[in-house]
């Protein structure tokens, strides 16, 4: 007890307290060393990562560039390829056409619809292929323009009507008054999937109703409009679902192997619809039948008018929203006003004639026509040119929609009429059903349903064997029998005229001129249904200004043997 | 073992005892770091046993007596030091209850080389409380002391009853009954 009163501590105790400074200090540099090696070893690590990361990610970007190039290499050579079938595609069937209408022999004529058949079928083949090559390129864009679905059903069912056995009481629809009437969207591409939905249903079933049904719900985006396609045909078995909207997937079919396609139609709806944020599915049962559907999200343009009740859209009513509209017709060629007036006629549409662009502009004022029907090449002033004219000089929303006729297959027309404000283009030669169907369309209005009689054949006058079958129809759909005859008759006359004139031109030297008339002769002849006319005719538009006077003798040979054909064919359907 | 521990327990010493007697009893015990602690070193435990023996020897209060104070000791320098543990509490239970999977666990973030013990708890009935103890070091004394301590920190009083486990080796029972608080 020495320290009571003195501060002072005991050796041993500041012997103690040093020895544990010591330490302490000892441990304490230990451990700022232990962390400065932990934070080298650290940064280390993190650099060694950091280098990694970019090395992958760079490695993985240049894997990635290269799949992608060789999948857009890929889907642009099966682009290439597709589009260059098509062509001789097209040219194949227009002969087998041909073929099929000068041919008497009944077996030959069996054997021409199966050439025909298998010819269809190569066709939606390679369409699809080239669509679903387009997705995969990524060519693929969604227009926004106004739908109006109730036609687009409408129209859709006609034509698959038109291409099955009664269809015209197989096929059904009910349109909910839900359904707005105008909404943004894809009109093209709604249209192939509703086709394609609509054609499996014909295909995998033979028989029985197939009901096509639209409604639609509230929705962020304005509406929910789904559209359900049910039939009754051997249905999908719940194993078979799992894979069906997979690329190239089929559900065996043993009702026809004729109807196999590339198994591509589903994928493709599937993207179509997916692309435009909506869902596509099916509930089936093998057996009993399939139900096919999908919802699509639309920006209502036009909303639905108070509801009176129930409506139901028919395949009439397409024929009834185009009656009693006011048309204007701007025309030069004299068998095209015939024929185009003869149709307007028929669907009760109240019609007037420009005899040209320049008389087009004259006669259009806002609020006097629901649309207008304008030709592309006519003298004094083309239809693209009056079209230009008349949205330059009026407001757009006083402006019908304006659908414009042409023979030109070319691209380059679709982008010049969107160009000068063009709702539709109608390549010619145009069917009664497809003039119908463009103009309620673009109407787009309401029609109240009415009554239709479907026609009956008698005995076939003997020229419709030289016509083209589905142009025949068409013609025949909208006049009589003698009509008919008598539309030929002119063209006869018409054509003779055109003839001399082309030949009395290139004997001159003015193949510029030659060609005007031989695309004239081809457009006339096309709308009859005048298919080989019209292939020769096109040839000579094409090859005026360079062909020898030896060949461009053989195709006016050939050209007036058809045009007799067809004469001689006329003598005797009108005995 | 902490080096905390040993500082603590010599300044407890110090406390009770004086400067003077903590020298003479160190030099007397024959310790491997001549009785040198830091607080941020490791020591053995069996040295600590050794000094509180040591202290025993030399004051004639039991080894076991020494640890129960010296877990009083330890409660008070944790509120002290650490009282972020006490704040959210609020009674000696729930204080317990933390000790396994709350608090020692923040210890061994810290300080990754602490031997802690295990602790199982749970409620038995109103007022009781059930804590089973495991460490294979000798300190249940030190434990039942910091478990009083616990309780008074708390404004509790309670009756605290110790039973070795049967089945298992190095665990001790502790049976806390509240009686006041
Ligand atoms: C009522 C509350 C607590 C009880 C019953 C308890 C119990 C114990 C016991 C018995 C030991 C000795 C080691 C062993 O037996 O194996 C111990 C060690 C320890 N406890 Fe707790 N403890 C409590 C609260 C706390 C608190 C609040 C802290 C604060 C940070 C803490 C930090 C430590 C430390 C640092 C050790 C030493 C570890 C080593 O020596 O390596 N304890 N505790």
């Amino acid at each position: 007890m020495a320290s009571e009163q003195d501060d002072r501590v005991s050796r041993s105790r500041y012997e103690r307290e040093k020895a544990a400074r010591k330490e302490a200090e000892a441990l304490l540099e230990g451990k700022s060393r232990e962390l400065f090696l932990a934070n080298q070893s650290l940064s280390q690590q993190s650099e060694i990562l950091e280098r990694t990361v970019t090395e992958r990610t760079s490695e993985l970007r240049i894997a990635l560039d290269k799949a992608e190039a060789a999948s857009a290499m890929r889907a642009r050579f099966i682009a290439t390829m597709s589009h260059e079938i098509r062509t001789p595609l097209g040219g194949l069937l227009g002969m087998i056409d041909l073929m099929y209408g000068d041919e008497t022999d009944p077996a030959r004529r069996e054997l021409l619809e199966y050439a025909k058949t298998s010819g269809d079928a190569l066709k939606r083949i390679v369409n699809d292929v080239l669509d679903f090559s387009k997705m995969e390129a990524g060519a693929f864009q969604f227009e926004n323009e106004k739908v109006d679905i109730r036609a687009l059903i409408g129209g859709v069912l006609a034509l698959a009507a038109a291409s099955m056995p009664d269809g015209e009481s197989r096929l059904r629809s009910s349109i909910s008054p839900t359904v707005p009437p105008i909404f943004a969207g894809d009109a093209t591409r709604i249209r192939q999937v509703l086709s394609n939905l609509v054609s499996n249903a014909a295909r995998y079933s033979a028989d029985g109703q197939i009901e096509l049904r639209a409604f639609a719900s509230e929705h962020e985006k304005g509406a929910l409009l789904r559209v359900e396609i049910e039939d009754q045909g051997i249905g999908i078995s719940a194993e078979q679902q799992k894979n069906l909207f997979k690329d190239f997937t089929q559900v065996p079919n043993k009702l026809t192997s004729a109807a196999q396609g590339t198994g591509l139609g589903l994928a493709i709806s599937r993207r179509i619809i997916e692309g435009a944020d909506g869902r596509i599915g099916v509930f089936s049962e093998p057996g009993v039948g399939s139900t096919f559907w999908f919802e699509l999200p639309v920006e209502v343009l036009e909303a639905c008018p108070p509801s009176k009740g129930e409506g139901k859209a028919r395949l009439r009513d397409v024929k009834a929203r185009v009656e009693g509209a006011r048309i204007l017709l701007a025309e030069d060629n004299k068998i095209n006003q015939k024929l185009l007036l003869t149709f307007l006629k028929r669907m009760n549409v109240s019609a007037e004639l420009a005899e040209n662009g320049r008389e087009a502009v004259e006669k259009f004022a806002p609020g006097k026509y629901d649309l207008v029907l304008m030709d592309v090449a006519m003298p004094e002033m083309d239809g693209l040119e009056a079209t230009r004219i008349i949205r330059d000089s009026w407001p757009a929303e006083k402006i019908p929609p304006i659908v414009v006729l042409t023979a030109h297959v070319l691209d380059a027309i679709h982008e010049d009429s969107a160009r000068v404000g063009i709702d539709r283009v109608l390549s010619k030669p145009i069917t009664f059903g497809d003039l119908r169907d463009a103009i309620s369309e673009e109407l787009g209005a309401h029609g109240n349903p009415d009554h239709h009689t479907p026609r009956q054949f008698g005995a076939r006058p003997a020229i419709f064997a030289h016509l083209s079958n589905p142009i025949l129809e068409g013609l025949i759909e909208s006049m009589s029998e003698n009509e008919v005859i008598a539309l030929v008759e002119e063209f006869v006359i018409d054509a003779r005229r055109l003839l001399a004139a082309i030949t009395a031109n290139l004997r001159r030297g003015e193949s510029e001129a030659a060609a005007a008339e031989a695309h004239a002769l081809k457009g006339m002849s096309g709308l009859i249904g005048a298919l080989g006319v019209s292939e020769l005719a096109g040839q000579l538009e094409q090859s005026a200004a360079y062909l020898d006077a030896d060949s461009i003798e053989e195709v006016i040979d050939a050209l007036s043997g058809q045009v007799d054909t067809l004469d001689r064919a006329l003598s005797a359907s009108i005995e | 073992m902490k080096g905390v521990v040993f500082v603590e327990l010599l300044a407890m010493a110090e406390d009770a005892f004086g400067e003077d007697v903590v020298d003479a009893v160190i030099d007397k015990a024959d310790l491997a770091h001549g009785g040198a602690y830091t607080a941020v070193g490791n020591y053995p435990c069996a040295e600590l046993v050794k000094i509180v023996d040591a202290f025993s020897d030399h004051s004639g209060l039991s080894p076991d007596l020494l640890q129960r104070k010296f877990g009083h000791w330890m409660m008070g320098f944790f509120a002290q030091h650490y009282p972020a543990f006490f704040e959210n509490k609020s009674s000696s239970f729930e204080m317990l209850e933390a000790v396994d999977q709350e608090i020692h666990v923040e210890v061994l973030k810290l300080y990754p080389d602490a031997e802690l013990p295990r602790f199982e708890t749970d409620r038995t009935g109103e007022g009781q409380l059930q804590m089973v103890y495991s460490s294979p070091r000798p300190l249940v004394s030190f434990c039942h002391g910091l478990i009083e301590a616990c309780v008074e920190r708390f404004d509790e009083t309670a009756e605290i009853a110790i039973e070795a486990t049967p089945a298992q080796n190095n665990s001790t029972t502790f049976r806390i009954d509240i009686t006041g608080r």
